[in-house]
């Protein structure tokens, strides 16, 4: 449940007891108390470092949680920040919210050049890549003296100017507790803004989000840099209550520490997140008794938690709370699906001249001509390996071509990233579903909605409308991995057509339905068409095909063989030997 | 041969079968017919151990087997080829038959080599493709090797899931063709398709499902008839 779901409900009713303000409720009486009921130097210490903390975990919710990129990097984003504030108001004499501004500028830099450097990345390669980043910060950190004062460090921090002055340390930890909560509500916030939800979708499937028109590439910038500015805050706080910093509050076992929080907490929720880095916090310090072992005891805490809790302890108290999780209802849609833009029929949409795509030695694509024209289901038939879904691959961007011409709504598409591509007005489904499987289905929807331009209230008309078309309304707060196949295969038309497009690429979206089904899919296909949609169809149906499509291509070994009616070319005797076999038994008839 | 009795499977709270009993007979071929969620491809992986059944029981030539591991029930004979041809997308064509025969013992290289020019010879474009990995290969030729690759393991049951889907209408014609050969071979076949006509053309014996239940059964021939099933399962052209 979400700030932005609830708006949409037509009676909010009880809205005090809304999730959200009772999060911001617990949180503020949670950081009044606190400071009072600890009030010893070291425990009351112990709260602004974790505070601290938890607010750098709270940056890898952003980069991790929400975008699914590791990064090991995160102490040194935290370092950043703590070493601004630390210079800043020692050497350079500066107002301490300047040399915060200073070190979040800095940090926010440092984290665009390394999500820069990392956007071709993943998994392990990504993974060394940051923990890299961190050891050359370290280095530096500790080795260009004359800058960081080195090993030594740096004392005599000052604390920032505020309303009331911070000069103890109870006064300075609720400030700290209160800007974690801060920030942790702004992460929270940002999971439902158009930006978080293009950073999940990115987590679950990174082609699919880039083929729906999310910019991938400026969204992973995006959260490297988010978390890296989040983390400088956490270390500018850290500085100014210790009062004093050292490299080794800055290097790879800290990074590493942040990324156990995450995990431990449950990386995907602010609240896991805070809950992770206040255990492990807390932690060491309760188990200091065991002297020798207290480390062999955290270690081993740790480890379990994160094989009995794969999310961490966030889901687990999740999961106990599901019972009390409220249905989404959306209101019913205000307009219907607009698809199919506002050309005149027949107009040439889409043109394709001498396409040629070349893997290695294999020409996959060789040499094809053909164009869609408004107002057609065109299909594109051929036996398997023939070429097919590397042409949807082509259109789409997400292969560029080895030579040839493409051109969409008369703008040369050559080369475009298919997130362009998708904003001109061409969307497209996969042969094997590429849902963004942990999100709902409304939310899936919602990332094929969003555009940049569009206001969030439009992206929701637009979601609605697809939502409606596509009878998915009462399934909207289901996980998509949860539904069966048939609905996973819907949901997947109505993401694409929620970007209410000018062109349909659909790849054998019959694949794996029986006849009752793939009726229904004929039914919502011409009912598409109608609505002036164009569709481009790669289907080995040939019963369906003949039910749909007006035109038709037909390749084999990459080049085209035949083309014309759908019918004619179904009665082509180079088609019946290369492709149908028993052409009876094809068209089941 | 065997026998599903009244079993029940769940996938965490959602139960996906409720009680289906059903029997392959030496010999034959079987189909399971039904919609998107009907509990077919869980009915093959609670034969194949991949799942375990909550009650009722699977009895392979008078013995129970329902608890026993996958491996287990691999080494009895049922080899199961998975819906969406997961051939092994590292490995080459060769690779990947060879590991369907891993679960011989003893294990003797000359059999494999038999075992895989029989294999050539059935599905002559695996030959030429048989140093190339497995993610090279064309959808048509990848549901081949996932084929072929539950063949290696000289299996006495083949379950089969979906062996036409995504494939175009003269590979569909082929691939029942060769299903209908390794059945003249000896091998006894389970299979789940949405491609109701071409299976029960094959097919001895057939089974509908709905929503984890059996709810019709027959000889293939009847089942064509069954005015039910034709609407269905057999629309197509027809139905308009």
């Amino acid at each position: 449940m979400t700030s932005h779901d609830e708006n949409l409900q037509k009676t909010p009713a009880r809205t005090w007891l809304k999730p959200g303000h009772l999060a911001l409720t617990l949180g503020a009486v949670v950081v009044v108390l606190l400071p009072l009921l600890f009030t010893s130097r070291y425990t009351t210490n112990l709260l602004i470092l974790g505070a601290s903390w938890g607010i750098a975990t709270l940056g890898l919710v952003v980069v991790l949680g929400y975008a699914g990129q590791i990064s090991l990097a995160q102490a040194a984003f935290y370092g950043i920040g703590a070493y601004a504030v630390a210079l800043g108001t020692t050497r350079w004499d500066v107002n301490w919210w300047l040399a915060l501004i200073l070190g979040l500028a800095g940090a926010a830099i440092a984290g665009a050049v390394l999500g820069t450097t990392t956007l071709k990345l993943g998994g392990h390669y990504l993974a060394m890549v940051t923990i890299c980043f961190q050891i050359i910060y370290t280095l530096i950190n500790t080795n260009w003296i004359a800058v960081t004062g080195g090993p030594d460090g740096i004392s005599n921090i000052k604390r920032p100017p505020f309303l009331v002055p911070l000069n103890t340390a109870q006064r300075y930890a609720w400030f700290a507790l209160a800007t974690l909560c801060l920030v942790g509500g702004l992460v929270w916030w940002l999971r439902d803004t158009p930006l978080g939800r293009a950073m999940r979708a990115i987590r679950e499937n990174e082609l699919a989000a880039e083929a729906l028109g999310v910019d991938t590439r400026r969204v992973k910038v995006i959260a490297f840099v988010l978390s890296a500015v989040v983390a400088a805050l956490g270390g500018a706080i850290y500085a100014s209550g210790y009062l004093y910093i050292s490299p080794d509050s800055f290097n790879f076992d800290h990074a590493v520490a942040f990324l156990a929080m995450a995990l431990v907490g449950g990386s995907e929720s602010p609240l896991g997140a805070i809950l992770g880095a206040t255990l492990l916090t807390f932690l060491p310090e309760w188990l200091r008794d065991l002297k020798r072992i207290y480390l062999v005891v955290y270690g081993c805490a740790i480890i379990l938690v994160i094989v009995f809790m794969p999310e961490g302890l966030w889901g687990y108290v999740r999961l106990a709370g599901r019972r009390f999780a409220r249905k989404l209802t959306l209101p019913s849609a205000v307009r219907t699906l607009q698809v199919g833009g506002r050309g005149t029929a027949g107009e040439e949409i889409l043109r394709v001249e001498q396409l040629a795509k070349h893997f290695g030695g294999v020409k996959a694509v060789d040499g094809v001509n053909f164009s869609v024209r408004r107002g057609e289901v065109h299909a594109l038939i051929g036996p398997n390996g023939s070429g097919k879904t590397t042409i949807i691959n082509l259109l789409s961007g997400l292969y560029v071509p080895t030579t040839g011409y493409m051109a969409f709504l008369g703008r040369d598409i050559v080369g475009l990233r298919p997130s362009r591509i998708a904003h001109i007005g061409m969307a497209r489904s996969f042969q094997n579903l590429r849902l963004f499987r942990e999100l709902t289905v409304w939310e899936n929807v919602l990332v094929g909605a969003q555009r940049e331009e569009s206001r969030e209230a439009e992206t929701r008309q637009r979601a609605l409308a697809a939502i409606e078309f596509a009878g998915l309304s009462d399934k909207v707060q289901e996980i998509c991995r949860n539904l069966p196949y048939g609905h996973q295969k819907l949901v997947e038309l109505a993401r694409a057509l929620a970007g209410e497009p000018d062109l349909l690429l659909l790849d054998e979206p019959g694949a794996g339905l029986n006849q009752t089904e793939k009726q229904e899919l004929v039914r919502l296909l011409r009912r598409l068409n109608e609505m002036g949609l164009t569709i481009l169809i790669v289907e080995h149906d040939m019963s369906l095909v003949s039910q749909v499509a007006s035109t038709a291509t037909v390749l084999n070994f990459g080049k085209k063989i035949a083309e014309g009616t759908a019918a004619e070319v179904l009665r082509h005797p180079a088609v019946v030997e290369a492709y149908l076999g028993n052409r009876e038994v094809a068209l089941g008839v | 041969m065997f026998e599903v009795r009244d079993v029940h499977v769940a996938y965490g709270a959602v139960t996906a079968l409720r009680g289906i009993s059903l029997e392959v007979r030496e010999g034959e071929i079987v189909c399971l017919l039904g919609a998107n969620g009907a509990g077919k491809s869980t009915t093959l992986r609670t034969v194949s151990g991949l799942l375990h059944p909550l009650q009722g029981e699977i009895v392979l030539d008078g013995q129970p087997i329902h608890r026993l591991p996958a491996e287990a029930i691999a080494r009895r004979g049922i080899s199961h080829v998975p819906e969406g041809r997961r051939v092994f997308p590292g490995l080459t064509v060769r690779e990947n038959l060879v590991l369907g025969a891993s679960n011989r013992r003893p294990f003797r290289r000359d059999d494999v080599e038999a075992d895989m020019a029989r294999m050539f010879k059935i599905f002559p474009d695996l030959e030429r493709l048989k140093h190339a990995l497995g993610w090279t290969l064309s959808g048509g030729q990848q549901q081949m090797l996932a084929i072929a690759r539950g063949l290696m393991a000289r299996p006495k049951i083949l379950l089969m899931d979906e062996p036409s889907l995504g494939l175009a209408p003269i590979l569909v014609q082929e691939v029942f063709r060769v299903v209908k050969e390794i059945n003249n071979a000896g091998t006894t076949i389970l299979l789940v398709e949405q491609n109701a006509t071409m299976a029960l053309a094959v097919s001895h014996r057939g089974y509908v499902m709905e929503t984890g239940r059996i709810v019709l059964q027959g000889t293939a021939k009847d089942l064509l008839r069954n005015p039910q099933v034709r609407d269905a399962y057999l629309g197509g052209g027809k139905a308009n």
